[in-house]
């Protein structure tokens, strides 16, 4: 071709528009729009079951009533109380996990592979198992402590704290891997040399694990904790499987009350202001978070 | 097709390449937007108009779309169909199985009728959800068809809760109520009849408990569905009228958890009952796992539906066979005892295009052939008088003789297009009130009956 130099730059632009725009679209249609409408959605009162109430703009009345509602508090509670205590003991086991893989041993890809397992498992299908697992008459957990004295089996499940506890388990079991994943990538960029260096000096293992590894893993750790943290506030399957929100609301969290508010009720309004309630905090949570991050990545960027 | 021919356009003259690009971005879009349209709006501009009473056309055949729960037997339901379509050859009937749970089937009926779903022709509803369905106008009024001398052929309860306001909404398709199974070997080893009261029950368990200990240490008194669930408000409102308390008010525009006779027996099920009588798992029970309990013969008590019945006296599944009994559920009085009433009913989507094959087909389904079939085969209470006087029927399902003053005087769940709302805050209330032992129930109750009130006043601000 011999276009022109102008007629070329002419060219990119509507070129480099049609590359862009069916992710633009998506975006669009399905990510923006969404939320901009359940915004718009909250801010009214819609009765699916009411039609006769038409749709009343009301401003923020959802959300005071939000901050009134008893329920709402409650499950606020219990999804703050899921997210700091499933996070924690994620990042913990997930250390763990990671500095055990990091090591060579024989046969190591075979339990980096293992490890993974509980992760890969669709959370329907491992919540499942956690609720049969925990069944007072066959479960296998009244089985390994008791075995055949079923006199002394224990409902698991009509405990409210209990339950509550099963639910952290059963997160902690399938995600630790990935918080694993995560901070074993943080592991691999620390140079050996460093260890090496601190071994001549005379540091020993745990002062080499506190002064090195610990400090230099931060920004994986701070990862690990920002996605852990997002994904535990939008905990849902696993108690819409094996709890429905039971016993007395001691599982019941936001999202399975939006849900709930939703789907069930027909409240479209105020199940909106739940969800919106829920997509503000995520947010506002994981702008900390990436500030954070950034921060620690600079002051890396200047050591 | 339109964006594909455009390029060739633009192929054969290279001159006008730089132009070209800019339309054909835009046609892109275009195109886009056009699926987009056609997706969004040819949902709810079909059925926009309630095609009343087109005359049925043979010629040409017609899909039917039946959104059903998983059915406990199937066998039975797929015959059925069959023997439908033979009838009506220009007739084929799809259907759509939801979940087996009532509250998963209707979160997922009511997702698809809140997008006017022109796919859903005929559909179940529990008895609770009518005045839902009818005041978002998603089921049709059936007046015209279910006329009155058809309407006279089955129990009066089963039609009236069919009926919302003016018109009737659902063909009752079956009947449930609350009915206390019991083993009646264990009953008369020990000289008891079946208890008329909750103490007397109580009575009754414990002498049995303490005698069979030795023999059957895991025996339990009583098994019954107590999870956070629809069933729970079922049971609870048992307890309740059979304390001569209610639910709402007789206008039912107020919440009545506070008045002591309600609280007595919602006190009475949290000590005597949970962890004692029933074990603490029952917290844990919907009616499948209380049945298993009951089956495996480790509970003397057991609270469920008719439907039970063919599954207590069933070789493979039940080690109980022949030493059950049924009787009405106690109350706090002798004869002031009450059962909840349930049941399905059949109806059509007010964004069916066939409402005349969709009737066809609930004719067929809740006529006296299929009913007698599914009560004979099942154990499915039949919502059709006559039939609790067929000899043959009788015959082979003699429980029925038993069931039927029960179902007559069944106590409805709270009518409300606000019902599932409402049901939400009872489970939650109830739920909290068995399963947290120190809980304040006064307070509890308070802080629900206002939550109840709220939404109540809602469904009267209409303009």
């Amino acid at each position: 071709m011999t276009d022109s130099p102008r007629l070329t730059r002419h060219r990119d632009g509507p070129a480099a528009w049609m590359m862009v725009a069916p992710a633009l679209f998506i975006t669009l249609v399905f990510a923006l729009y969404p939320v901009l409408d359940s915004l718009w959605v909250s801010l009214h009162h819609i009765f699916i079951g009411l039609p006769m109430l038409g749709r009343s703009f009301i401003g923020l009345d959802n959300y005071l009533a939000l901050l009134r509602d008893p329920a709402a508090h409650q499950a606020l509670f219990v999804t703050l109380a899921f997210v700091v205590l499933s996070t924690l003991l994620e990042l913990a086991c997930g250390l763990v996990i990671a500095l055990v893989i990091h090591e060579h041993f024989r046969g190591r890809g075979l339990v980096r592979a293992a490890i993974l397992i509980p992760w890969a498992i669709p959370t329907v299908v491992a919540s499942q198992l956690w609720r049969y697992i925990f069944n007072d008459q066959y479960g296998f957990a009244n089985l390994l402590l008791f075995g055949d004295r079923i006199t002394e089996y224990v409902p698991w499940l009509a405990y409210p704290t209990v339950t509550f506890g099963i639910i952290v388990l059963a997160d902690v079991w399938k995600t630790s891997s990935f918080a694993a994943l995560l901070i074993l990538a943080g592991l691999q960029v620390i140079p050996d040399d460093l260890y090496d260096a601190a071994k001549v000096d005379g540091a020993n293992l745990w002062q080499r694990f506190r002064h090195i590894t610990l400090p230099l893993l931060k920004p994986a750790m701070l990862l690990a904790l920002l996605f852990r943290t997002m994904d535990a506030f939008r905990v849902f399957d696993l108690v819409f499987v094996m709890t429905q929100g039971g016993p007395g609301d001691a599982t019941q969290v936001l999202q399975f009350y939006g849900y709930q508010t939703l789907f069930t009720e027909g409240r479209l309004g105020y199940g909106s202001a739940v969800s919106v309630a829920v997509f503000l905090m995520i947010l506002s949570l994981s702008l900390v978070y990436l500030r954070a991050i950034g921060s620690s990545l600079l002051e890396r960027g200047r050591t | 097709m339109a964006c594909g021919s455009r390029t060739d356009l633009c192929a054969t003259a290279p001159r006008s390449d730089a132009i070209c690009h800019a339309p054909r971005a835009s046609t892109t879009a275009i195109c886009l937007l056009l699926i987009l349209a056609t997706f969004c709006w040819s949902v709810p501009d079909a059925p926009a108009q309630p095609s009343t009473d087109r005359p049925a056309s043979s010629a040409h055949s017609v899909t039917l779309r039946f959104v059903s729960w998983k059915p406990d037997h199937p066998r039975l339901w797929d015959e059925a169909i069959k023997q439908f379509t033979k009838a009506h050859p220009h007739i084929s009937v799809v259907r759509e199985l939801a979940p087996h749970s009532s509250t998963a089937y209707h979160d997922l009926l009511t997702q698809k009728l809140k997008n006017r779903d022109a796919t859903v022709d005929v559909f179940f509803m529990d008895v609770i959800w009518v005045p839902e369905f009818a005041a978002a106008g998603w089921a049709r009024p059936l007046d015209g068809r279910f006329s009155s001398t058809m309407r006279e052929e089955f129990l009066p309860a089963t039609v009236a809760v069919g009926r919302y306001g003016e018109h009737f909404y659902g063909v009752p398709s079956r009947i449930d109520a609350g009915l206390l199974y019991y083993r009646k070997d264990l009953l008369t080893k020990y000289g008891f009849t079946a208890p008329a009261t909750w103490e007397e029950l109580v009575h009754q368990a414990e002498q049995i408990l303490a005698g069979e200990r030795q023999a059957h240490p895991t025996l339990r008194g009583y098994s019954a569905p107590f999870k956070q669930y629809e069933g729970l408000v079922c049971h609870m409102l048992e307890f309740i009228a059979g304390h001569g308390g209610a639910l709402l008010t007789a206008d039912g525009t107020k919440s009545t958890l506070t008045a002591p006779e309600t609280l007595a027996a919602v006190q009475f099920v949290r000590d005597r009952i949970i962890g004692r009588l029933a074990p603490r798992a029952a917290l844990t029970y919907q009616e499948p796992e209380s049945l298993s309990v009951f089956l495996q013969g480790h509970a003397v008590f057991h609270r469920n539906w008719p439907y039970a019945w063919e599954l207590v006296n069933n070789e493979t599944r039940s080690t109980v066979v022949g030493k059950v009994a049924v009787a009405p559920l106690p109350g706090f009085a002798p004869g002031r005892n009450a059962a909840a009433l349930g049941g399905w009913l059949y109806g059509i989507s007010t964004y069916s295009q066939h409402p005349d094959e969709a009737w066809a087909l609930i004719e067929f389904l809740s006529g006296h052939a299929m009913q007698k079939r599914f009560a004979q085969e099942a154990g499915i209470a039949p919502s059709r008088a006559a039939l609790f006087s067929d000899a043959d029927l009788l015959a082979a399902a003699p429980q029925l003789r038993n069931h039927f003053a029960v179902l007559q005087s069944a106590t409805a769940r709270p009518r409300s297009p606000v019902y599932p709302a409402v049901s939400h805050l009872l489970q939650r209330y109830f739920s909290r009130a068995l399963a947290i032992d120190h809980l304040d129930l006064a307070r509890e109750a308070a802080l629900t009956d206002a939550h109840i009130d709220r939404l109540l006043a809602l469904t009267r601000t209409a303009p």
